[in-house]
């Protein structure tokens, strides 16, 4: 049973989440502080991370998703990455996964349907990542 | 309520191409092309605004050629597509369709670097009064920092480098600029034309943070270097527009864009999708594409709009197919360089021809050109090409996706009947493409 960590402050928003993918059959916890997170990375080992970029302070997911790779050293632990910020921001712009700079495997806008993210959580574990390495 | 038979939601290369194939194919359907934008910019033109054409105005997308193949124009933001009931609203009104196009585009993408919300940093936006502004702004900028130094940010970085009294520098985080395009020997070629031009290149260069009080003041980089700049301009990639399509509940891929099958077909039988929301194949090996070019939007719009009523067109994937000129120096590309062809696991052989693009080599208007080839080893099929010369390089590489898109061997193609001309081309002894596919074919009998 694959296991999936949800890093997101919005408890209404995590623990629906929760149950829609355990009922897929995946062990889901729970963390609702980076801190927390990071900690539950290192101890639990989860085969897949949900992080939500709005944390309390800003963009701290960017960082939690920059800590998972550059000093946990975890390049392969598939990260899909969720967030309000294009809807809040109204940027002309977006944020996107960058190997150098949001070392990420997928970013999801919320409001997202379970469908779509169990579709992607499926796809990710199921691929075990073999997306590019060059652009082409 | 506004009935149609083929709709197009999006206006530049990809869905204005899109509603043109479809009036070629089906001459009595009625079509509208749907977009937001009042006028639309020519994508690749961008940059050439600030030292080159001179206003976003001059770099514009002419409606005529929509009048002139009978597609209608309604200017609005689609705001969301009842797949059921076939029908999309645009603002006040709603728009029924049988067959829908999506062509929504991209948006820049931009790093969640520390300070990228500061006045003075701007990315590449394809918006007429975003790009006024950053013109405006250009008028009192001195110093300019470039984050990304593929073609975007080379053609920003020496455009704007033809402005008087600008410091120019380009940040680029790989070992050399244009490195996903080219190998080493033609990045280094291009980055010592760009400092001989007077542009500063920092590569292997992590941009850390950007620094300022309200406004930009400095870029600063991971091992501690700070450049001073009151402007910003990233070029560091771009996202799929897929807003639109993730309301409809259409299948999203793994980079983003709308999934679609070969022949263009969205998860919806009814609703095709090309150009930069459209997710891509690489034509080497089929795994997803996060190229995003207009050439390949256009080659995908002429699928789509080909195929509404019956599929006769398939896409053979993303070959990546990339131009770009500096001053006197072009330089040009298709298909997998040297280096990423070994990544992905290919056997390669390589060759090299050099020579003018003239003959005599005295002859008005010649220039050295450098033709690279990449080959698979055992069946001696062109996996990609570079050239580095005068402005045929351009059409050069077109040339060399066509082989590569037809499998072409290094023995096809030193057997090519071609025409030459003193003032036209390099002669029939020293032709770039044939010489150096003779030479790669020397190496895989060596290597027999």
């Amino acid at each position: 049973m694959a296991k999936i960590l949800i890093i997101d402050d919005d408890l209404d928003f995590s623990e629906p989440l929760k149950i829609v993918l355990s009922a897929k059959g995946y062990s889901v916890d729970l963390a609702t502080t980076p801190e927390e997170g990071i900690g539950k990375i290192e101890t639990l080992r989860p085969d897949l991370v949900v992080l939500d970029v709005m944390m309390p302070d800003g963009y701290e997911g960017f960082e939690v998703a920059r800590h998972i790779r550059e000093t946990l050293k975890l390049e392969k632990l598939p990260v899909v990455i969720m967030t309000n910020i294009h809807r809040i921001r109204k940027v002309p712009y977006r944020f996107a996964p960058d190997k150098d700079y949001l070392p990420v495997d997928v970013f999801i806008d919320k409001p997202v349907d379970s469908d779509t993210l169990v579709d992607t959580v499926e796809r990710l574990l199921g691929e075990k990542r073999e997306e590019p390495k060059t652009p082409l | 309520m506004i009935e149609t038979d083929i709709a197009v939601i999006g206006g530049s290369a990809a869905g204005l191409t899109a509603a043109i194939t479809a009036r070629r194919h089906y001459p009595g359907k009625k079509i509208v092309l749907i977009r937001r934008e009042q006028q639309v910019l020519i994508p690749c033109g961008i940059p050439y605004i600030y030292g080159t054409v001179g206003s976003p105005d001059k770099n514009l997308i002419p409606d005529a050629i929509l009048e002139k193949n009978r597609v209608d124009l309604l200017i609005g933001e689609a705001a969301g597509i009842d797949r059921e009931k076939k029908v999309i609203r645009v603002g006040s009104d709603d728009v029924s369709y049988d067959r829908l196009i999506l062509a929504t585009g991209s948006k820049p993408a931009m790093p969640p670097i520390p300070g990228f919300e500061l006045d003075g940093v701007y990315a590449v936006v394809k918006d007429v009064d975003y790009l006024a502004g950053l013109q405006d702004r250009l008028k009192t900028a001195r110093k300019v920092t470039i984050i990304g130094g593929g073609f975007i940010g080379i053609e920003f970085a020496d455009e704007i480098n033809k402005l008087d009294g600008k410091d120019v520098t380009v940040v680029e985080i790989a070992p050399h600029c244009l490195s996903l395009a080219y190998d080493e020997e033609f990045c280094v070629e291009m980055e010592n034309h760009l400092k001989n031009r007077g542009i500063n290149i920092l590569t292997s260069s992590k941009v850390d943070r950007i620094e300022g009080n309200g406004k930009v003041e400095k870029v600063v980089l991971s091992d501690g270097k700070a450049i001073d700049a009151d402007l910003v301009v990233l070029g560091i990639g771009a996202v799929a527009n897929n807003e639109l399509a993730r309301q409809a509940n259409l299948r999203i891929g793994l980079t983003g864009g709308v999934e679609v099958d070969r022949t263009m077909k969205t998860s919806d039988d009814s609703i095709f999708c090309c150009g930069d929301c459209a997710e891509k194949i690489s034509f080497f090996g089929g795994k997803p594409s996060p190229l995003k070019l207009a050439s390949i939007a256009t080659l995908e719009a002429r699928i789509a709009g080909a195929n509404l009523y019956g599929l006769n067109r398939e896409n053979a994937g993303t070959i990546g197919v990339w131009s770009t000129s500096v001053g006197e120096l072009a330089v040009a590309t298709a298909g997998l360089t040297e280096e990423m062809a070994r990544v992905l696991g290919y056997a390669v052989v390589t060759a090299t021809a050099e020579g003018p693009n003239r003959h005599p080599g005295g002859m008005p208007g010649a220039k050295p050109h450098r033709v690279k080839l990449v080959f698979e080893r055992t069946t001696g099929i062109l996996l990609g090409g570079q050239v580095m010369g005068g402005e045929s390089t351009g059409e050069f590489s077109n040339i060399i996706s066509a082989c590569i898109l037809s499998k072409m061997t290094a023995n096809d193609i030193a057997m090519f009947q071609v025409g030459t001309h003193p003032a036209l081309t390099a002669s029939p002894v020293a032709y770039h493409l044939v010489n150096a596919a003779e030479a790669a074919i020397g190496q895989m009998k060596q290597g027999q």
